[in-house]
Order: structure tokens, then C-alpha cells, then sequence
């Protein structure tokens, strides 16, 4: 009975087909099309394409220590804040599964905040708390605990800083689904037969916890790889993103089959993430 | 008596954490009403005059004008046809469910500043460039997948079986889907229009690539004045009535049908 579907395969179709033809047609379309731009070349002093296949655009980065720096710091930075975001992550989603009660769902709504408030209100908030004049410096002086202000922005540190706050909820979701499906008695299982609090962790919540701790990676690691209005805002245009350089040609230089190559490179890295997530999961998913 | 201990520990560090989550939103908020030009911590001087200016900067009134007039279409739009797509999926159960999933999920894990670059040069080819078509079909596409995701969840805790009873009890599919199905869907689709209209008046990563000089939103004039003057208080000012509206939006949305276990 349950497996008769209720309306039509015709009507199905009708109802499904506008949804996704405008998101195969609006969104996937542009990747492909952003492929092949990656080859072409901007005719000189104009916005004309020339269609002549050339991997010139992808040698100019890979040639150039500009860019390549700009790759490099953004890579090890997506990093860091990748592994900030899950050392805060953990406690906080931990928290709110096992013990927020009631709070539950006000937390979570809390922590969906800054994913909802788009990139810049938050970073405009982060410049006043970070600044030399601002919050933390202000508060810092007035206790006598500094003379001088510490440098917090137009930095890696304040662009670090900014990017962990807005892609914290990205970690925090993921892991927080995944906990509510970990069922309890399998850490008292084993607390009661004499397991140590750091070995449950090792061999039952940590395995079990993998796919949320990859998902939740992987989408931060993307997310901060692709950043680029906190990076300008809060690095004060002293800090390259790979990001920024995209978006500098894109939007101001306006050579877009360049600024499509710098596209491709960000999504190649992404997809290496991407296995290197799922090779994980394979490797520890399943082990202890 | 330790465990009472390190639960202290841990609900202080939990609270940190969470008050790093706040920070911005909330120095945000409190700045605003800093009387001098530029903030400064502690501040000498509280007002309001930074509200008053808000308020009547045409600029800034034109780009607010534009972002909800904006967001307004594109919510209504991807909504529409993310509850048709949702109940098609949930109801019809095609072979073709997952896949379809994937695709209309996707904006959720790309990165939109890839596509947003893709989608300047087919514009430009298609002479798209800084029309409100162009900005409208970019905006339903970022919002859809938010507005999907929350819609499939809701239909799929509907229990069939209260559209079949309605149905046997010999209830035309229209007053089925009037008496029976919308009431129970009306929390899902509230929830999504509501992240969905945030979410299209907050984005500045997809607009300032492809707005032109004609449809200026909020985010966009900002960042834009951002890079060539730094900071204005006005901009302050908006910011943090946007931010608490953001902020009354999920806490009410919370109360009245639980946002967050949607979401």
C-alpha cells in the first residue's frame, strides 16, 4: 500500500520540472560553461572572448609566485580554521544534544544566526570589536592589562578570527545531527566495562562521530577557501585570499576567463578535499 | 563534587563559545548607538543621531528599497517552486528523488563565488548584465535550495494517511489540499520564506558581481563603500536595525513553529 505513490508520475514530473530545470540551467549550466571560458583568453582592451583553446590562464598562476602565495595562504588558513571550528564545535554541539534540555532549539537558532545574516553585517560588527579603538583593545586598555593597542585587523589573525565565527554554525549542524543519531548507551556500555573516559573517545565516539566531523570539515574548509568579502573586510586588503584575486579580476580587472581558471583551481582544491574526506571516513568510519 | 566542578567548566566554556558566536551581532547592535564619528570603546557620547542620518540618506533608502523589493520577489518565487518540487518528491516518490535532491541542494555546498563568476560572463554574453531578470533568477537560485530543504522536511512528517482519510471521506484534491495539506505545511513554508528572504537580503557574495550600477542592494553599497572609505556610522546604524531584525525573525520564528529543527 505504502509503495503506491499518491500522485501521478505525470504530475510528479510537472511539479518537480520547474525546480529543477531552473537550478540545472541557472546553477550547474554556469560550472560548465565556467570550464570551458578557463581555456579561452580575453581579447586585449575589450570584454570580447578569444575562443582559441590556451592553458595560458592556468600557466600565469601556477607561474606566478603572486598567486601561488595567495594559494598558499589560503589554504593553510582554510585549514587552521577548519580545525578551530571543530575544536569549538565539539563541546558546543556536545552541549546542546546532551544537556541544553529545553534551550535546545533557542540554541540552535542562535548558532544559525550568523549563516542567515549574510557575510558582511557580522563583519562590520567584527571590525568595531577588533579594531585598534574597538571592543577588545577598549576593554583591554581600560583595565590596564595593555598600553598599546594589540594589532588585530588587516591581518591573518583578524581575518582568522572572522572566518571561524562566520562558518562555525556550518560545523556545528552537521555534528549536531550526527550526535542525535549516536545512541547513548554505547559510551555507558563501555564507561561501565572499564573503559578509560580518553579510550570511549577513541574507539566508540570519535568513529561514530566521523561522517558529522567530515561533513562539517569538509563544508568549513570549502566555505573559508572561497571567502572572500570577510578576507577584504578584516584583512583591510593586506591579507591575499585566492578568493579575493577571483574576485579583484572578476569584478574589477574584468578578465573573466582568468578569473574562471582562478575559479577552477579553487574547485579543483575542493574536490581533493572532498577525497580526502571520503578517504577518510573509509579508512577510520568503520575501524576499532 | 568534581563533576559538579567540571560541569561549571563546561558550561563556561560553552557559553564562551556561544558569546563568540554573538559577539559581532551584538558589538554591532551596541555600536550603532556611539554618538562619535568613528566608534571607539568605551564611547564618550550615546545617540541616536546615527538613526536619524540612516533614515534620511536617499542612497542608503534607495539600496534598502531595492533589497526588499528583492528579496520579496525571489522569496515568493523560490518558495513557490521549491513546495511544488517538495511535494512532487515527498508524494510522488519518483525513482528520480535522490537525484533531484542533490541538484536542488547543491547552492547549499558550492561555493557561490565560483558560480557567481560563471553566471557574470553568460550574462554578459546574453547582455543580462545589471538587469533585475538577471539579479531575480540569481536570488531564486541561492534561496531555493533553503527554502527545498526545509519544505521536504516538513511534508515528509505528514502523514499521508490524513490527506487519504480526507480523500475518502470524498474531498475533492483541491479542498484536500486547502483543509488538509497547506495547514499542516504552513510552519514549513513560513520558516522558508522567512530564511529564504534573509538570506536573499543579506547576500553580498552573488550581487556585487552581477548587480550593475542600476540595482544597488543594501550589502552591496556597503561593501562597496567599505573598500574606497572604510567604515560610516550610517552604514553602522542600518546594519544593526538589519541584524536585530534578522535576530527577532529567528527568535520568533522559534517560538511560534521551531525554525531550528527545520532548518
Amino acid at each position: 500500500m505504502n509503495q503506491i505513490p499518491d500522485i501521478k508520475p505525470h504530475t510528479t514530473a510537472m511539479l518537480v520540472g520547474p525546480a529543477a530545470a531552473l537550478m540545472f540551467g541557472v546553477f550547474v549550466l554556469p560550472f560548465l560553461f565556467l570550464l570551458v571560458l578557463s581555456f579561452w583568453s580575453q581579447v586585449p582592451g575589450s570584454l570580447q572572448f578569444d575562443t582559441y583553446l590556451t592553458v595560458l590562464n592556468y600557466a600565469r598562476i601556477f607561474g606566478d609566485s603572486y598567486y601561488l602565495g595567495g594559494l598558499w595562504t589560503t589554504l593553510w588558513l582554510s585549514g587552521l580554521v577548519t580545525v578551530i571550528c571543530l575544536l569549538l564545535a565539539m563541546p558546543l554541539a556536545r552541549w546542546i544534544v546532551l544537556r541544553a534540555g529545553p534551550a535546545k532549539g533557542l540554541l540552535i537558532g542562535l548558532s544559525i544566526l550568523p549563516l542567515v545574516c549574510g557575510a558582511l553585517l557580522p563583519t562590520l560588527g567584527l571590525v568595531n570589536l577588533l579594531s585598534p579603538l574597538g571592543f577588545i583593545n577598549g576593554a583591554l586598555k581600560s583595565l590596564g592589562l595593555i598600553q598599546s593597542s594589540l594589532p588585530l585587523l588587516g591581518n591573518i589573525t583578524g581575518v582568522a578570527i572572522g572566518l571561524v565565527q562566520a562558518f562555525l554554525p556550518l560545523m556545528i549542524l552537521p555534528l549536531i545531527t550526527t550526535m542525535e543519531r549516536l545512541p547513548q548507551e554505547y559510551e555507558k556500555a563501555a564507561m561501565s566495562l572499564g573503559a578509560r573516559r580518553l579510550v570511549v573517545w577513541q574507539r566508540i565516539i570519535l568513529p561514530l562521530l566521523l561522517p558529522g566531523i567530515v561533513a562539517g570539515s569538509l563544508l568549513v574548509f570549502c566555505a573559508s577557501l572561497t571567502a572572500f568579502v570577510t578576507p577584504q573586510v578584516l584583512g583591510q586588503g593586506k591579507v591575499v585570499t585566492f578568493a579575493s584575486l577571483a574576485y579583484q579580476q572578476a569584478a574589477l580587472v574584468l578578465d573573466w576567463p582568468f578569473a574562471s581558471a582562478l575559479a577552477i583551481v579553487m574547485l579543483i582544491f575542493l574536490g581533493l578535499a572532498g577525497m580526502l574526506g571520503a578517504l577518510v571516513t573509509r579508512k577510520f568510519g568503520k575501524a576499532s | 563534587m568534581k563533576s559538579r566542578f567540571s560541569d561549571a567548566m563546561t558550561l563556561a566554556v560553552v557559553l564562551a563559545i556561544l558569546l563568540f558566536i554573538l559577539a559581532p551581532i551584538l558589538v554591532l547592535l551596541f555600536s550603532a548607538f556611539d554618538g562619535g564619528n568613528i566608534f571607539r570603546f568605551p564611547p564618550r557620547t550615546y545617540s541616536l543621531r546615527w538613526f536619524e542620518a540612516a533614515f534620511n540618506h536617499p542612497e542608503y533608502r534607495s539600496s534598502l528599497w531595492i533589497s526588499t523589493l528583492l528579496g520579496v520577489i525571489a522569496t515568493v518565487i523560490a518558495v513557490s517552486l521549491a513546495s511544488l518540487a517538495a511535494f512532487g518528491l515527498v508524494r510522488g516518490r519518483p525513482r528520480y528523488r535522490f537525484a533531484v535532491e542533490v541538484l536542488l541542494l547543491a547552492p547549499l555546498t558550492l561555493p557561490l563565488v565560483v558560480w557567481a563568476i560563471a553566471l557574470l560572463s553568460i550574462y554578459a554574453e546574453l547582455g543580462m548584465n545589471g538587469t533585475l531578470t538577471g539579479l531575480i533568477l540569481a536570488h531564486v537560485t541561492i534561496t531555493l535550495p533553503f527554502a527545498a530543504r526545509i519544505m521536504i522536511a516538513t511534508l515528509n512528517e505528514i502523514d499521508p494517511r490524513l490527506e487519504a482519510a480526507a480523500k475518502s471521506l470524498g474531498a475533492t484534491p483541491v479542498q484536500v489540499l486547502r483543509r488538509i495539506t497547506l495547514p499542516l505545511a504552513l510552519p514549513g513554508l513560513l520558516s522558508s520564506s522567512a530564511i529564504a528572504f534573509l538570506v536573499s537580503f543579506n547576500d553580498v557574495v552573488v550581487t556585487t558581481l552581477i548587480a550593475g550600477a542600476g540595482w544597488i542592494t543594501f550589502p552591496v553599497r556597503t561593501f562597496s563603500r567599505l573598500r574606497t572609505e572604510g567604515i560610516d556610522p550610517t552604514t553602522i546604524a542600518i546594519g544593526a536595525m538589519i541584524v536585530a531584525f534578522t535576530l527577532l525573525l529567528i527568535l520568533v520564528g522559534q517560538r511560534l513553529f521551531q525554525l531550528s529543527r527545520r532548518f
